[in-house]
């Protein structure tokens, strides 16, 4: 296992052609965890780099420190081995380069729509005319126009999770980073949003991190893919989609689709029956 | 079938007519209750003034509305609840922040607190008067003894409440401190925190009341016990009439004062 991780992190190194300079860097992260006497090893030396407006995903099964990983990149968690580099500088703690994205729901209950985009903008004291206008704008591009005065509960799940989208980008980070976005959302609008969000993607060449234990959802957004080994989360193998853009959510019915869902799922099966069989004698 | 409309279920609203039906039978409640008192005071089988008929109660409530030892008096108890509400949401809100925010200090102190909060502190109005003296002292200690447990409770309960990954969206947006305090803990603890003020003055004003009534030289409790010792039968029901109505009034601005804060657990029925 370890020989192959480590030759996966020479293919990665080794690309020939000229490219230019990643936005994101992660190196050697490693991430420890105490339960009790025992200490969990979460990440563990895990390292790539993400380029400028393209979508970047990480997928592993449960358990693989997915989440604590968005956790480092975001800078909500401390105390990790190696480092998070943003435009070549190392950064420690929240950054305003990056823009995070929750699975958890996430609106402010307490605010209509419009408050809730603004959010950020009022955080950076943003004249109030200003950053209602900007907020107007990118709740346009989520598609939520005409709910600018709704309060959240009034709204779908779906609809939610476009408000959350769309205060993260009234932010303006380089970096969109988030963490299993749709995990909340059936599956018909998991794929519609999915299609929104990389329409705005391309409109925005935003740079996308995205967590996601769903396959087809990687396949669908992604420029590449970095697959994670279940406990400790290790790289397992970094993989090009190379799949027409713009992409709609038609492209799940292609054939190329298909082979790259399969070609990922030979290695998640692995994975994901390790993280099986451990979740199982854990309740013996 | 019968069971079909209880829960979540009956919160759907009612057709206009079963609405209309609803109102009369509140009407006609009122009516019969008053019809029946009218009745009891003419029926000899009560002493004279024990039940005195409507038109007396009318002409007792005048005279009180329009006399002004009323308005002094409603003014020292008005006072009085106001300045227990004042100490008694500081501390409680003080005690709940403290304990949400250090499970330690929680699991050590709060058994206390829940526990002791339930309890008749009107036993101590004894102790409070030898220290606070006969006067509004005395009637502000007990309205704040007996807010303060309810609000340091519901604040408690709203720091618990707060959903986790809130904090992280306003860390993700760098937020600072008295951001974090001020544009998402305390909005979203706002809901249990209003329930606190809510059940606060009601206990503040029972309190404070009950203590008029025992000794005092004051407010509108002392009026009440006054005119029962007079035998001042109408003044005494006219009295509990103007109280009760301000109780309800009360409560029904804090209502819909509270309602207005809520409107977005409308989520939570859908």
């Amino acid at each position: 296992m370890k020989v192959a991780a480590s030759m996966n992190r020479i293919d990665v190194n080794e690309v020939s052609k000229p490219e230019p300079d990643p936005v994101l860097v992660v190196e050697r992260v490693s991430m420890k965890f105490n339960l009790g006497e025992q200490s969990v090893t979460a990440v563990d030396d895990v390292s790539f780099s993400v380029r400028p407006g393209e979508v970047f995903t990480v997928i592993g099964p449960s358990g693989c420190g997915k989440s604590t990983l968005f956790n480092i990149i975001g800078g909500l968690l401390g105390h990790y081995e190696g480092e998070v580099r943003i435009d070549g500088s190392k950064i420690a703690g929240s950054h305003e380069s990056i823009g995070m994205v929750f699975q958890e729901e996430s609106t402010f209950p307490w605010r209509n729509v419009i408050d809730n985009v603004a959010f950020p903008l009022e955080l950076k004291g943003m004249g109030k005319s200003e950053r209602l206008d900007r907020a107007r704008h990118f709740i346009d591009m989520v598609g939520l126009s005409g709910f600018e005065r709704h309060m959240p509960a009034q709204l779908s799940g779906g609809m939610r999770q476009r408000v959350a989208i769309a205060r993260t980008l009234a932010y303006e980070p380089r970096i969109l980073l988030m963490d299993e976005p749709f995990a909340a959302l059936d599956e018909q609008t998991k794929l519609l949003l999915g299609e929104k969000v990389m329409e705005i993607q391309q409109r925005l060449k935003q740079t996308t991190l995205l967590i996601t234990h769903n396959l087809s959802e990687a396949v669908q957004l992604s420029d590449r893919i970095l697959i994670m080994t279940y406990r400790p989360g290790r790289v397992k193998r970094i993989l090009d989609i190379k799949l027409d853009r713009p992409r709609t959510a038609d492209v799940v019915g292609s054939e190329a689709f298909g082979r790259y869902v399969a070609e990922i799922w030979a290695d998640l099966r692995e994975e994901a029956t390790r993280g099986m069989s451990d979740a199982e004698s854990a309740r013996r | 079938m019968a069971y079909a409309k209880i829960g979540v279920e009956a919160r759907s609203g009612l057709l206009a007519t079963d609405r209309a039906k609803v109102m009369a039978i509140r009407i006609a409640i009122i009516v019969v209750m008053l019809a029946l008192w009218e009745g009891a005071s003419h029926s000899g089988l009560f002493f004279k003034d024990v039940i005195p008929s409507i038109a007396t109660l009318a002409a007792a409530l005048v005279r009180l509305l329009s006399g002004s030892p009323f308005y002094a008096n409603l003014l020292v108890t008005a006072g009085e609840i106001a300045a227990a509400m004042a100490i008694g949401s500081v501390f409680g809100i003080a005690v709940g922040l403290l304990l949400g925010a250090n499970p330690f200090l929680a699991r050590t102190y709060e058994p206390y607190i829940y526990y002791f909060g339930p309890t008749p502190k009107i036993i101590f109005f004894s102790v409070l008067i030898m220290l606070y003296g006969v006067g509004p002292g005395s009637k502000i200690a007990m309205g704040a003894i007996s807010c303060f447990f309810p609000i340091a409770l519901s604040t408690l309960a709203g720091m618990r409440e707060i959903n986790p990954v809130l904090i992280r969206v306003g860390k993700s947006f760098s937020a600072r401190p008295r951001h974090m305090v001020f544009k998402i803990l305390m909005p979203a603890m706002r809901v249990p925190m209003i329930t606190g003020i809510r059940l606060g003055l009601g206990v503040a004003i029972i309190g404070t009341l009950l203590a008029e009534t025992k000794l005092s030289n004051k407010g509108l409790g002392y009026m009440v016990i006054q005119s029962y010792n007079r035998f001042d039968m109408p003044t005494m029901y006219a009295l509990i009439i103007v109280v009760v109505s301000i109780a309800v009034l009360l409560n029904v601005l804090i209502e819909r004062w509270s309602r207005s804060n809520s409107s977005d657990n409308l989520g939570s029925l859908a």
